[in-house]
C-alpha cells in the first residue's frame, strides 16, 4: 500500500521539526502508542495496540530515524510484530516546507502488512492507514495548538 | 430389481449424516488426548534465525514445543512427490527439498515452524503465540511468469532459475510445419486462475502412539488411507507398514486436497510419540487457505492454425505451471500428464506440441483439484475454439462439430487414445435441452431489460482412471493404478465389499452395494461396504481422478465374477445339478427351467458349514481381486451457459446451465447429477468468483471466506443434465467415471457466454464484476482499425 | 468461569464454562454433540447453526455463557425418536447432501426458513430459498438438490401444521 499527503500546520518549520524529533509528542500522538522509548540519536522502540479490521494486536517494534535533514526532511522506518496477528511495517518520507507562519508537511507512506493480518484484515489496510495517518495530523496538531500559548493567544 | 444398477437408490450413509451422527476426524475423541497448534511462519521467504520457545514451555497445561531441526534429528524423511517428469533435454526433473517443518528456510507464508503440544486446542494455540521467532526476511518470488525471471528470488538453493523441469509432448516440427501453412491462426494468452479448495470438512489428524506394541494409529482426514500409510512408512519413515493403521472416518469433501499426505500428519504421529500422547490437530478455516494445497495456477499462450474450411490443422501450446514452494504429491502430474495429454480436446488435430515449464515459487505447494490438468486443457482449448470461431466469423457451435472426433478409438498426437463417444450426439442433445433456437429471442427480451444476454459452449473430453499401471510407471508414477476388492458372503448370506476406494461425499456405501444388489438380487440394505481402514482392507489406491467407479467398482465386479462361480458350484453341488444351469437372481441359486431353489442365505451357510461341499473345494465364500485397467476411460460432455450481464455493473447472473455428458454406463443417476451439479458450481466458482490473491510480497490476501468468494446458492441457477451412453470398452460395467466432469466443461462455458455477452474475448477468471466492467469499457473504446 | 444451565435437546444441562466459550465448542466438546460443525472462523459457512429458543443462529458466533436459561436445538434434537423431522427425509430422498459437512446447518437453516415464512404466510419459492440460504456454505453439492429438499420438505411441515390444527 502507497500512499501520501499533504497537511498544513499552523505552526512555524522548526516547531513542528521539534515536535517530529521528541518522543513524548510522538508517544502522545501516534494512534494507539502506549509505550516509545529512545534508544539511541536515531532509534526508538515502541508499543502500538491496533484493531485491523477483525484482527486485534499489540505491536512490537523499533522505529528508526534515517536521511535526517532538519528542519526539513527525515526518513521514518518502522516494523513491528503482532505475534500470531502477523507483522506491519512500512516507512514514511516527511517533508516539511515553511510557509510563513505555518508549515506545510507532505507525506510519501508505503506500508506492507503480513501473516494473519493480510489474509484477513489486507481490504481494510488502505482505509484503516488513512484513518491513522489522519488520526495523527489530528492529533499533532491539537497538541501543537495546546503547547504554544503564545501563538494560540 | 429395484436396488441394481442404474437405480435411483436413496443413500444409505445419509442416515448418519442428517441425524448428526455422522464421524469426521474432528469428532474423535482419545483417551489422554492432547492438542497440537503450530507456529507458522508470517513470512513469504525467511531465514529461521532463532526460536524461543521458552515463555510457552512455561506455561501451564503447555506438554511440549518441538522444531523441525528436532524432527529430522530423529530420521523423519521429506516429503516427496509422487511422479518422476523428465524434461525435454532428458535431464530429470529438480525439486527443492520439504522438511516437514523448516529446518532452516521458511518459503511460503504458513510453513511451519514448531509444533506445540498442550492440554487443550486453546491453549495450545495461545502457546504458539508466544513461541518468538526470529527470522531474517529474504526476497519472494510469488508469480508464475516472474518466476523464471533473471531477476527473481531462487527458491531453492537447488533449483536454478526455479525450474523444476521444462516438459514437452508432441511433435514440434510437425506442428511447426502445420502452422506455417494455415489459412488463419488464432492466439491466446490466459491464465488459469489460482483456487483453494476448500472441502467444507477443514483438514483434522488424531495421532496415536502405543508405547507397549509400538505402533501407531493415524486418523485422518485422507482420500487414500493407504497411499498416506506407504508414504508415512516408506518415505517418512515415522513407522514400518505394518507398524502403522491409518483410518480415515466420514471425510468431509477432498477434491483432491485431502490425497497429499501433509506435514501436520507427519509432526502430530511423531509428537504423539515424543510425548507419550494422542495428539490432535484441527485445523482452522485460515489454515486451510494457508496450508491445503492450491490447485491450477498456470499462464499460457496457445495458438491453433486452420485451413479455410475451419478444420483445425496445428495446435501449439506454451503453459508456465507454478508449482509453489514445494514438489507436492502429484504436483508434477497434473500440469504434464493430466494436462497436456488432454490438448486435442474432443477434436481431431492432426498436430500438437506444447511445453509445460514448472516453476517454484514462494506460495504453498500447487497440486491436484478437481480435475487436475484437464479443466486447465478444456478452458484452454474451449476459450480457443470460442475466439478462433469469432475470428473467422464462424457459428462457434459449428467449429466445433466441423472439428470433432468422429470415429473411435482415436489416437490422438499426445499420447492417449479415446475409447468411445459421440461428441455430436451430447451437443445435439445439450442444443435441445438449452433451446438454442430461441436464444435470440431471449436476448432481445434481455435488451429490453437493459441486460446482455449471452451463451457460451464448451465441450469436453476427459481421462479418467489413470491406468494402465505398467504405462503410468513407464512415464514416471511412483506407484500402481489399480485398485484392490475383497467381498465377503457371510454365513447369513449379507454380503460385505472391502474396497480400496474411499468415499468423502460420493455415496460408496450406497453404489458398491449396488453393485452386490444387482448381481445376486439382494436387498441393498444386507450389503455393508468397509472402506477408509487400513487394517481392514489390505491395499488400495483411494478415491481421486474420478477412478472409483471406473476402477474400484471394476476390482469388486471381478471379485463379484469369482463369488458367483463359487457359490454356483456349492449351489449345483447341493441342488444336484449342473453348474451352467445354476442362475443366482432375486436372492436365490436356482436350476433353470426346475422348481429346484435355495436361499441365498442358505449357499453362504453351505459354504461355512462345509458339511456338503463339492470334493476338494475350500470352505468359505470370500473373493479377492485388483484390477488394471488396460486404459484409461473418456467421459465427455456438452455444456452451454446463458448469462446476463448489467452493463452498468458489471454483475454476470447464470440464468440457464445445460449439461448432457456420457459418463458410460451409470449406477446411480442420482448419485451422477449430484456429482454434475457440485462440479459444475465449482466451475462455475471457478469462471466467476475464486481466486487466490497474493501480494508480491509473497503475502496471502485471500484468507478467509471473506475475500475468497465461494458460489452460494443465490449465485448459481438450478441445472438442466441429461446424458448419453457410450460404455467404455476398458472395464466391465463401462463405466467412464463422472466425478469432476463439471468443474472441467463449466469454466470455458461461462466465460464464453459472458465473451458472447459482452463482445470482447478481454477477459480472464474470475469473471468478478470490476472485471468484466472493465472489459466492457475496454470494448467501448473505438478501435483505431475501424 | 460461568455456571450456565440450558435445555438442549430437550434435556437440562448445566456446566461451568469459561466466558470466553462458544456455543459451537460447548456443544461438541462439553455434550459430545459433534452433530454441529465447525467450518469457518470468520462465521460465514453457516455448519454450526442450531436453534435457540426457536431461531436459527451460528453457535460459532455465540457465546455458551450467554445462554443461560435458553432453549437450544442441534440436529441430534430435531428426530422425534426414530420418525425423521421431515426436514432430514427430505435431504436423502432428494439427495441434498454428500460428504455430509454442511448438512446439519443446511438442516436446521432449513428448518428456520420454513418456519418463519410459513408463519409470516409468505411463499417460500426457489429464489427466496437461495436467498435464505446465504450464510450455508456447501461444496458438494452445487444446492440443486438441497433447494429441492427444502422446497419439498416445506411443502410436507405446511401440510404437518395443517393436519395438527
Ligand atoms: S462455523 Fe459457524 S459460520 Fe462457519
Ligand atoms: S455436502 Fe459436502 S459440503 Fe455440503
Amino acid at each position: 500500500m502507497d500512499m501520501t499527503g499533504e497537511y498544513r500546520i499552523a505552526a512555524p518549520r522548526d516547531v513542528v521539526w521539534h515536535a517530529l524529533n521528541d518522543e513524548d509528542v510522538l508517544r502522545a500522538c501516534i494512534p494507539g502508542c502506549t509505550e516509545l522509548e529512545r534508544t539511541s540519536d536515531t532509534e526508538l522502540s515502541a508499543i502500538v495496540v491496533q484493531k485491523i479490521g477483525p484482527v486485534r494486536a499489540k505491536f512490537a517494534g523499533d522505529v528508526e530515524l534515517t536521511n535526517i535533514n532538519p528542519p526539513a526532511s527525515y526518513t521514518i522506518q518502522g516494523e513491528g510484530s503482532g505475534g500470531v496477528a502477523g507483522f506491519a511495517k512500512g516507512g514514511a518520507d516527511v517533508t516539511l516546507a515553511a510557509d510563513g507562519n505555518e508549515t506545510i508537511l507532505s507525506y510519501v507512506v508505503n506500508a506492507t502488512v503480513g501473516g494473519k493480518l493480510a489474509q484477513i484484515g489486507s481490504r481494510l489496510i488502505d482505509s484503516t492507514a488513512r484513518k491513522l495517518a489522519a488520526k495523527f495530523f489530528d492529533n499533532f496538531q491539537a497538541h501543537l495548538n495546546e503547547n504554544q500559548p503564545d501563538k494560540a493567544g | 430389481m429395484t436396488d441394481g444398477i442404474g437405480a435411483r437408490v436413496a443413500r444409505k450413509e445419509d442416515k448418519r449424516f442428517i441425524t448428526g451422527k455422522g464421524k469426521y476426524t474432528d469428532d474423535i475423541r482419545m483417551e489422554n488426548q492432547a492438542y497440537a497448534a503450530f507456529v507458522r511462519s508470517p513470512h513469504a521467504s525467511a531465514k529461521v534465525t532463532g526460536i524461543d520457545a521458552s515463555a510457552a514451555e512455561a506455561m501451564e497445561g503447555v506438554i511440549a514445543v518441538h522444531t523441525g531441526p528436532e524432527l529430522k534429528a530423529d530420521g523423519i524423511g521429506d516429503i516427496i512427490t509422487g511422479w518422476a517428469i523428465t524434461s525435454k533435454d532428458g535431464n530429470p526433473m529438480q525439486c527443492g527439498v520439504w522438511n516437514p517443518m523448516v529446518t532452516e528456510f521458511a518459503r511460503y507464508v504458513g510453513d511451519a515452524v514448531a509444533i506445540v503440544v498442550a492440554e487443550s486446542q486453546d491453549l495450545a494455540r495461545r502457546a504458539a503465540e508466544k513461541v518468538s521467532v526470529s527470522y531474517d526476511e529474504l526476497p519472494a518470488t510469488v508469480f508464475a511468469d516472474h518466476a523464471l525471471e533473471t531477476d527473481a528470488h531462487q527458491v531453492h538453493e537447488n533449483v536454478p532459475g526455479n525450474l523444476i523441469f521444462n516438459w514437452e509432448i508432441g511433435d514440434e516440427e510437425k506442428t511447426d510445419a502445420a502452422m506455417s501453412g494455415a489459412h488463419h491462426v488464432t492466439q491466446i494468452d490466459i491464465t488459469n486462475n489460482r483456487l483453494s479448495p476448500n472441502a467444507m470438512e477443514p483438514r483434522s489428524a488424531v495421532a496415536v502412539y502405543d508405547e507397549a506394541e509400538d505402533h501407531y494409529t493415524l486418523y485422518t482426514t485422507s482420500q487414500n488411507p493407504h497411499v498416506a500409510r506407504l508414504v508415512l512408512s516408506a518415505f517418512y519413515q515415522v513407522a514400518p507398514e505394518h507398524k502403522l493403521r491409518v483410518i480415515a472416518p466420514d471425510v468431509g469433501g477432498g477434491f483432491g486436497s485431502k490425497i497429499y499426505i501433509y506435514p501436520e500428519e507427519i509432526a502430530c504421529l511423531w509428537a504423539s510419540m515424543k510425548t507419550g500422547r494422542s495428539v490432535k490437530w484441527t485445523s482452522d478455516r485460515s489454515e486451510a487457505f494457508m496450508t491445503d494445497a492450491h490447485g491450477r495456477d498456470h499462464v499460457t499462450t496457445a495458438k491453433m492454425g486452420f485451413d479455410a474450411d475451419g478444420k483445425i490443422v496445428g495446435f501449439h501450446v506454451d503453459t508456465i505451471a507454478n508449482i509453489g514452494a514445494y514438489v507436492s504429491l502429484f504436483a508434477t502430474a497434473t500440469p504434464t500428464y493430466l494436462y497436456g495429454t488432454l490438448w486435442s480436446g474432443t477434436y481431431d488435430i492432426p498436430a500438437i506440441y506444447g511445453t509445460v515449464r514448472a516453476v517454484h515459487t514462494n506460495t504453498v505447494p500447487v497440486d491436484a483439484y478437481r480435475g487436475a490438468g484437464r479443466p486447465e486443457a478444456t478452458y484452454m482449448i474451449e476459450r480457443m475454439m470460442e475466439t478462433a470461431a469469432r475470428e473467422m466469423g464462424m457459428d462457434p457451435a459449428e467449429l466445433r462439430r466441423r472439428n470433432f472426433v468422429k470415429e473411435f478409438p482415436y489416437q490422438t498426437q499426445v499420447l492417449l487414445q479415446y475409447d468411445s463417444g459421440d461428441y455430436d450426439a451430447l451437443l445435439d442433445m445439450a442444443q435441445d435441452a438449452a433451446n438454442v433456437s430461441g436464444f435470440a429471442a431471449r436476448k432481445a427480451e434481455a435488451a429490453g431489460r437493459g441486460k446482455l444476454r449471452g451463451i457460451g459452449y464448451s465441450t469436453f473430453v476427459e481421462a479418467c482412471g489413470l491406468a494402465p499401471s505398467a504405462a503410468a510407471g513407464s512415464l514416471g508414477a511412483g506407484v500402481g493404478l489399480w485398485e484392490s476388492a475383497e467381498v465377503r458372503v457371510n454365513p447369513v448370506g449379507t454380503v460385505e465389499v472391502l474396497t480400496g476406494c474411499h468415499s468423502h461425499g460420493q455415496g460408496h456405501e450406497t453404489t458398491f452395494a449396488q453393485l452386490v444388489a444387482d448381481r445376486f438380487g439382494l436387498p441393498i440394505d444386507s450389503v455393508s461396504i468397509v472402506h477408509g481402514d487400513t487394517d481392514k482392507v489390505q491395499f488400495g489406491m483411494g478415491t481421486y481422478g474420478s477412478r472409483s467407479g471406473p476402477v474400484g467398482m471394476s476390482a469388486v465386479m471381478k471379485a463379484l465374477d469369482k463369488v458367483e462361480i463359487k457359490a454356483k458350484q456349492i449351489a449345483a453341488h447341493v441342488l444336484e445339478a449342473s453348474e451352467v444351469d445354476i442362475v443366482i437372481e432375486g436372492g436365490e441359486a436356482k436350476v433353470a427351467g426346475t422348481d429346484k431353489t435355495m436361499g441365498w442365505h442358505e449357499v453362504g451357510l453351505a459354504a461355512y458349514t462345509a458339511h456338503n461341499l463339492p470334493e476338494g473345494m475350500e470352505p468359505g465364500l470370500k473373493e479377492t481381486s485388483f484390477f488394471d485397467p488396460v486404459n484409461f476411460s473418456f467421459p465427455s460432455g456438452a455444456l452451454i451457459c446463458e448469462v446476463e450481464v448489467d452493463p452498468d455493473t458489471g454483475v454476470t447472473e447464470i440464468v440457464q446451465f445445460t449439461a448432457a455428458d456420457d459418463f458410460g454406463t451409470i449406477i446411480n443417476p442420482m448419485i451422477v447429477e449430484g456429482q454434475v451439479h457440485g462440479g459444475i458450481t465449482q466451475g462455475i466458482g471457478q469462471a466467476l468468483h475464486e481466486g487466490v490473491v497474493y501480494d508480491d510480497s509473497g503475502q496471502l490476501l485471500t484468507g478467509s471466506y471473506m475475500d475468497y468468494q465461494m458460489p452460494r446458492a443465490a449465485d448459481v441457477p438450478s441445472y438442466t443434465v441429461s446424458h448419453g451412453c457410450t460404455p467404455s470398452p476398458n472395464n466391465p460395467l463401462g463405466l467412464k467415471g463422472c466425478g469432476e466432469a463439471g468443474a472441467i466443461g463449466a469454466p470455458p462455458a461461462v466465460i464464453n457466454a459472458i465473451i458472447d455477452a459482452i463482445g470482447t474475448d478481454n477477459l480472464q477468471m474470475p469473471a468478478t464484476p470490476q472485471a468484466v466492467w472493465t472489459a466492457l469499457q475496454s470494448a467501448k473504446m473505438p478501435m483505431a482499425a475501424e | 468461569m460461568n455456571n450456565v444451565k440450558m435445555t438442549v435437546n430437550g434435556k437440562a444441562v448445566s456446566r461451568d464454562v469459561p466466558d470466553t466459550t462458544l456455543l459451537s465448542e460447548f456443544l461438541r466438546e462439553d455434550l459430545r454433540l459433534t452433530g454441529t460443525h465447525v467450518g469457518c472462523d470468520t462465521s460465514q459457512c453457516g455448519a454450526c447453526v442450531v436453534h435457540v429458543d426457536g431461531r436459527a443462529v451460528k453457535s460459532c458466533t455465540t457465546l455458551a455463557a450467554s445462554l443461560d436459561g435458553a432453549d437450544v436445538t442441534t440436529i441430534e434434537g430435531i428426530a422425534n425418536g426414530g420418525d425423521l423431522h421431515p426436514m432430514q427425509a427430505a435431504f436423502n430422498t432428494h439427495h441434498g447432501l454428500q460428504c455430509g459437512f454442511c448438512t446439519p446447518g443446511m438442516i436446521m437453516s432449513g428448518i428456520d426458513m420454513v418456519n418463519r415464512f410459513q408463519a409470516d404466510g409468505k411463499d417460500l419459492t426457489e429464489e427466496a430459498i437461495r436467498e435464505e440460504l446465504e450464510g450455508n456454505i456447501c461444496r458438494c453439492t452445487g444446492y440443486h438438490n438441497i433447494v429441492k429438499a427444502i422446497e419439498d420438505a416445506a411443502g410436507t411441515m405446511a401440510d404437518m401444521a395443517k393436519a395438527a390444527e
